[in-house]
């Protein structure tokens, strides 16, 4: 059939709604009824704009591959199919009840998506490591149509995708003041420890240095990406770095023995914080601290910026430009800040071993550093292949998941209690059904 | 590499001149050619024979390199690689960005010398025999 790739999708190989549909039809008007499931996988855009596209497209296969196995071993074997929806990161499931079965009550399905979250979350980390696990939550709605001979049967389909799509948002919602409530307890404890991510020289290995990432005590924030998502949201975010900075500093005093650098995150935003200053930092020796500024976030007053960050390198500090080349703007927006390091985005490592064009990027950046007297920093390497190419190209410093493999315990400062008290979490069920409440666990 | 083990290449530009010179040089390094002299050509070519390498013009009147090259990375299939070189002057950052944005693998920058257009081809091929 030509076009016929239209209908399933490339990379879960999941069909098309409107293939689904077609192919059910039968099946669906014989039983007279259908349970609708639909489920949002939020914050996979997130991934896409660190990681880059490759890793998105791998981990929705493996989110595909795991939420199909799990369907297939549960009550709700028979008589279905997943598809993927309109959306990167939604996917829609229908149940057929067999002749002679009710549908699945709301108990059933509230644990089943229980257990479908936990599934999918331990399928991602082992694939794709704890940092992404930790990203996405699930967010599930559910509708449960009676089919009507009356009207046509799309459109009963599309109306009860409909009601499933607005009660996961209204789950989402809830979720969202939740955590919200659960970052302003965080921020009024200091209930924010950090791990501290070693960064290596490429030639020898030896460690350089470390970078800092602030992640809250409780499970809801154990994010660093979603406990700083919410305080955007809540207009936390002063607060919120100022307890993450202090943190990291902490933690280098007592854990740095070998004069090693701290590589801290600040956002160009908190420069505009009138607390944000050389002397607030507190830092013992500055010329260990390095600021890093993301690429990713738009400079609005550039004069004003720079005369801030003079400030700081007047008193030591040096400065780091993260996310380099994640966005289009090439090498001038980076040699206007004048960094001392360059750290490349990780999209552009991600399976650079096999694409020649990220190389002849990267290898342009490096000759840029060199020139500018600035080193390279290779973030998110994760396999050798990509390690040998990076040494290759004359990459001076390394940091990722092939250096730090999960089990490495972190350097957490001891005083902090990082236990995960019970409460408002991010990985229990959430499920919202269309006219009436399931409760969350 | 035996001239048997050789990847099918399919080679894509709407200068006939260009695309045969380019047919000819790497046919006589033994490689299976097909050529295609559009992009609505290009991505039937590659829906039927699925070749195992595309050299890629990007300016091509109706659908564009970047189009083709976006549609044929669209729908990977694990069982049959395809390595797309983008055959542009991608001078600057932002055209190599978009480059690896659309999918594509590699790039040559026009103008340039066949024995480097070889050489390019050569080592996508090499990355298609499994070394993981």
């Amino acid at each position: 059939m030509e076009h016929e790739h239209l209908l399933y999708d490339g990379v879960t190989g999941l069909p098309t709604l409107q293939a689904a549909v077609e192919s059910m039809r039968r099946v669906i008007v014989e039983r007279g009824e259908l349970l609708i499931l639909y489920f949002n996988f939020s914050r996979y855009s997130k991934i896409e704009e660190i990681y880059g596209w490759e890793k998105l497209d791998a981990v929705l296969a493996t989110t595909a591959a795991a939420v199909r196995a799990y369907l297939h071993d549960s009550p709700l074997r028979s008589s279905r199919v997943m598809v993927r929806y309109a959306n990167d990161d939604d996917f829609v499931f229908f149940h057929i009840p067999e002749p002679g079965f009710e549908a699945a009550g709301d108990e059933q399905i509230t644990e089943i998506i229980s257990g479908l979250q936990k599934h999918v979350s331990e399928r991602i980390e082992v694939a794709h490591g704890e940092d992404i696990a930790s990203l996405f939550d699930i967010y599930a709605g559910r509708s449960h149509v009676m089919v009507n001979p009356k009207f046509r049967l799309e459109r009963q389909i599309y109306r009860g995708v409909r009601q499933a799509v607005l009660a996961s948002q209204s789950v989402e919602a809830r979720e969202t003041v939740k955590k919200l409530e659960d970052l302003r307890e965080s921020i009024r404890t200091r209930g924010v420890y950090v791990d501290y991510h070693p960064i290596v020289v490429a030639e020898t290995g030896e460690v350089f240095g470390y970078e800092a990432l602030a992640r809250g005590v409780m499970r809801s924030m154990r994010s660093p990406e979603v406990m700083f998502e919410v305080a955007a949201r809540g207009d936390l975010l002063w607060e919120l770095s100022r307890i993450c900075r202090s943190r990291a500093i902490e933690g280098m005093q007592d854990r740095f023995d070998n004069g090693e650098l701290l590589f801290l995150n600040v956002d160009p935003g908190d420069f505009a914080d009138p607390t944000f200053s050389p002397e607030q930092l507190d830092a013992p020796d500055p010329t260990r601290v390095v600021i890093e500024i993301t690429e990713r976030t738009a400079i609005k007053d550039y004069p004003k910026f720079r005369n801030r960050l003079q400030a700081f390198r007047d008193a030591g500090f040096r400065f780091a430009v993260d996310d380099a080349g994640s966005g289009y703007a090439g090498l001038g927006s980076i040699a206007n800040l004048e960094p001392d390091f360059i750290k490349l985005d990780i999209s552009l490592i991600n399976c650079i071993d096999e694409n020649f064009i990220k190389q002849n990027l990267v290898e342009t950046m490096i000759g840029f550093a060199n020139d500018q007297g600035a080193q390279v920093i290779a973030e998110g390497v994760e396999r050798a292949e990509e390690m040998a190419i990076l040494k290759e190209l004359g990459v001076h410093l390394v940091q990722g998941f092939f250096l730090h493999p999960a089990g490495v315990p972190s350097h957490t400062p001891e005083h902090l209690p990082i236990q995960v008290p019970p409460g408002p979490s991010t990985h229990g069920p959430k499920l919202g059904p269309d006219t009436r409440a399931i409760k969350s666990a | 590499m035996t001239k048997t083990a050789l990847p099918h290449v399919l080679v894509v530009d709407d200068n006939h001149d260009n695309a045969n010179i380019i047919r000819d040089y790497l046919e006589a390094r033994g490689y299976p050619i097909t050529v295609a002299y559009g992009g609505e050509e290009a991505l039937e070519i590659f829906e039927r024979d699925r070749p195992s390498i595309v050299l890629l013009d990007v300016m091509m009147p109706g659908r564009d390199g970047w189009e083709v090259c976006r549609e044929m990375k669209q729908n990977p299939d694990a069982a049959r690689p395809v390595r797309v070189i983008m055959v542009t002057a991608l001078h600057d950052w932002t055209n190599k960005r978009q480059a690896i944005q659309t999918g594509a693998d590699d790039f040559v920058e026009k103008p340039f010398e066949l024995s480097r257009l070889a050489d390019t081809v050569e080592r996508n091929a090499r990355m298609l025999t499994p070394v993981r």
